[in-house]
């Protein structure tokens, strides 16, 4: 079976986390399940909130390679004197 | 009367010789049939009129720069020169050029090759992948200097959490079409990105021609991620377009489709996490709700009942400022979570204006944190105030008492794991009192020693 990607697991995860909140938002769910209910969508917040966060603001261009088997990328510059 | 006998090849080079004075440079129109081409590239076809047919060829290095295909039933007008074939003995025109009538060149070479695209399934909407969720890797593929560039950039920088990675390649004139087709296999085989926008700014028809070539229409098709084209103007459409994933307006707009998208997500989020702790807070004012109504309806009937209640409210109230204390610690966490990000976020931004947007938004859920906290400590109040409605007292006045160690507020119902030297509070029915475990005495009768056990509240035997 193919694996989730990152971006499957995050929109897994969000969907779980809705739900969560859907049931928790049901007054008839008892105080002990509601904290274990809280508890686990807490868990899951987290996770989506560090995996939204872990992609940082870059602007970068690939690089021809010379012999590398990986792809390499540098910093873009990108002045304001880009021609239009 | 001599008879004048031409051996083949010298009447052939002297039928050729009148050929290029009269019928060199000439232009031929008629419909084309029997086309076909040579595995050099030799183009070879008839043109016809209702009753005559002319044999034609064009050299492979002329056909190779046709942009659309000579088919049979077209109409065109083709420019060249009569010549008989040496060796075959075969009058043909021999083709330099050739163009469609009706339609231009590049209007028929897109009808063909989107014909031919069609034909191979490549537009059809099962085939088109949706973009990932959180699209926070951006590859894009264009030219380094054009228009389309900074302004896909000016969408992207007004997000916070996105990689975007460029892929140059020129994207109009000779070896363009290669370029693209090339930046969107290296990038799209990368790894590096999940999701790609393949574009260029405004032109003619001609400057856009590269997203016409089925060599760029066959790289977004190949890519392992979702392809976006973002290809000149709002009426621009081109091949790139039909076969990409998502077909973008503009450059910008194929920008902004995967800025939204990440937007999107964080205020689902966001939504999910204000409502999670909103629920939970409704849900112990509920409990506290309840604790107060089966306060309210102590009666004197019934008795039995009345302890099994009280050891029902005796549980949930032990629970309760655990719960709250927990809760309050939830809130801290995310009131310092907003702290540090106000304090790391000035050094990470350069533009002024977007750090006072982020500053203003920072500081409004910190108002908002600092709200819930002390929402929090107010229940936090009122449940110990709910809990000294429960407080025992009468089973305190019998001469039971509740155990604490000191600075907790868990009654103590095991022995087992209060070491000697633990300080201990013991609540009476009247004042505390503070004392100090002594170490235990020797093994003989821990159980059955002279200290008779206080009698069990309860009679169940349940010991946790």
């Amino acid at each position: 079976m193919k694996e989730d990607t990152p971006s499957e697991r995050f929109e897994e995860q969000l969907a779980k986390l809705e739900s969560i909140v859907a049931r928790l938002e049901d007054d008839s769910v008892g105080l002990e399940e509601a904290l274990d209910l809280f508890e686990e969508g807490m868990k899951l917040a987290r996770a989506c909130r560090a995996r939204l966060e872990s992609v940082e603001k870059r602007i970068e261009k690939l690089l021809e390679e010379a012999g590398q088997d990986e792809p390499v990328t540098e910093p873009l510059d990108t002045g304001p004197d880009v021609a239009p | 009367m001599t008879r004048k006998i031409w051996r083949v090849g010298d009447l052939i080079r002297g039928v050729n010789e009148l050929l290029s004075q009269g019928f060199s440079g000439i232009w031929v129109e008629g419909e084309v049939t029997n086309a076909s081409q040579s595995s050099r590239g030799h183009l070879y076809f008839t043109l016809k009129d209702a009753s005559s047919a002319l044999d034609c060829v064009m050299w492979g290095s002329r056909a190779r720069s046709l942009r659309f295909n000579v088919e049979d039933g077209l109409a065109v007008t083709a420019f060249g020169s009569l010549t008989v074939y040496p060796q075959r003995g075969r009058f043909q025109l021999v083709v330099d050029q050739i163009e469609p009538q009706g339609a231009g060149a590049l209007q028929l070479a897109f009808e063909q090759l989107k014909a031919k695209l069609a034909a191979e399934g490549l537009f059809a909407p099962e085939r088109k992948r949706p973009l990932p969720a959180l699209p926070q890797r951006v590859g894009i593929v264009t030219s380094a200097t054009g228009a389309a560039l900074r302004d896909m950039l000016k969408i992207f920088r007004r997000v916070s959490h996105v990689h975007v990675i460029l892929a140059h390649a020129t994207v109009q004139g000779e070896g363009a079409a290669a370029e693209i087709a090339r930046g969107i296999e290296r990038l799209g085989s990368s790894g590096l990105v999940d999701v790609l926008i393949v574009g260029r700014g405004g032109g003619s028809l001609e400057d856009l021609w590269a997203f016409n070539e089925e060599v760029v229409a066959r790289a977004i098709a190949a890519s392992p991620v979702p392809v976006i084209s973002g290809v000149g103007h709002e009426v621009d459409f081109t091949i790139a377009d039909f076969v990409a994933d998502v077909r973008a307006a503009t450059p910008t707009h194929a920008a902004e489709i995967v800025t939204s998208r990440i937007e999107e997500q964080e205020g689902r989020l966001d939504d999910a996490e204000g409502r999670l702790g909103r629920a939970l807070m409704r849900h112990v004012a509920l409990a506290r709700a309840r604790l107060n109504g089966l306060e309210g309806s102590s009666g004197l009937a019934r008795v039995p009942q009345r302890i099994r209640l009280a050891r029902t409210r005796l549980r949930a109230a032990d629970r309760l400022p655990g719960l709250i204390e927990r809760l309050a610690e939830r809130v801290r966490l995310r009131l310092e979570a907003a702290e540090g990000t106000l304090r790391r976020t000035p050094a990470k931004l350069a533009a002024g204006t977007q750090r006072e947007f982020l500053n203003g938004r920072i500081h409004a859920l910190e108002l908002a944190m600092h709200r819930q906290t002390e929402r929090a400590g107010a229940r936090l109040g009122s449940s110990e105030r709910a809990l000294g409605h429960l407080n025992p007292r009468a089973i305190l006045d019998r001469g039971y008492s509740i155990t604490v160690r000191e600075g907790e507020t868990a009654p103590l119902k095991n022995a087992a794991g209060i070491g000697p030297g633990t300080v201990l509070v013991t609540t009476l029915a009247r004042g505390q009192l503070r004392s100090v475990a002594a170490p235990a005495p020797h093994r003989t009768s821990s159980r059955t020693s002279g200290v008779p056990d206080q009698p069990r509240l309860f009679d169940d035997g349940e010991e946790r």
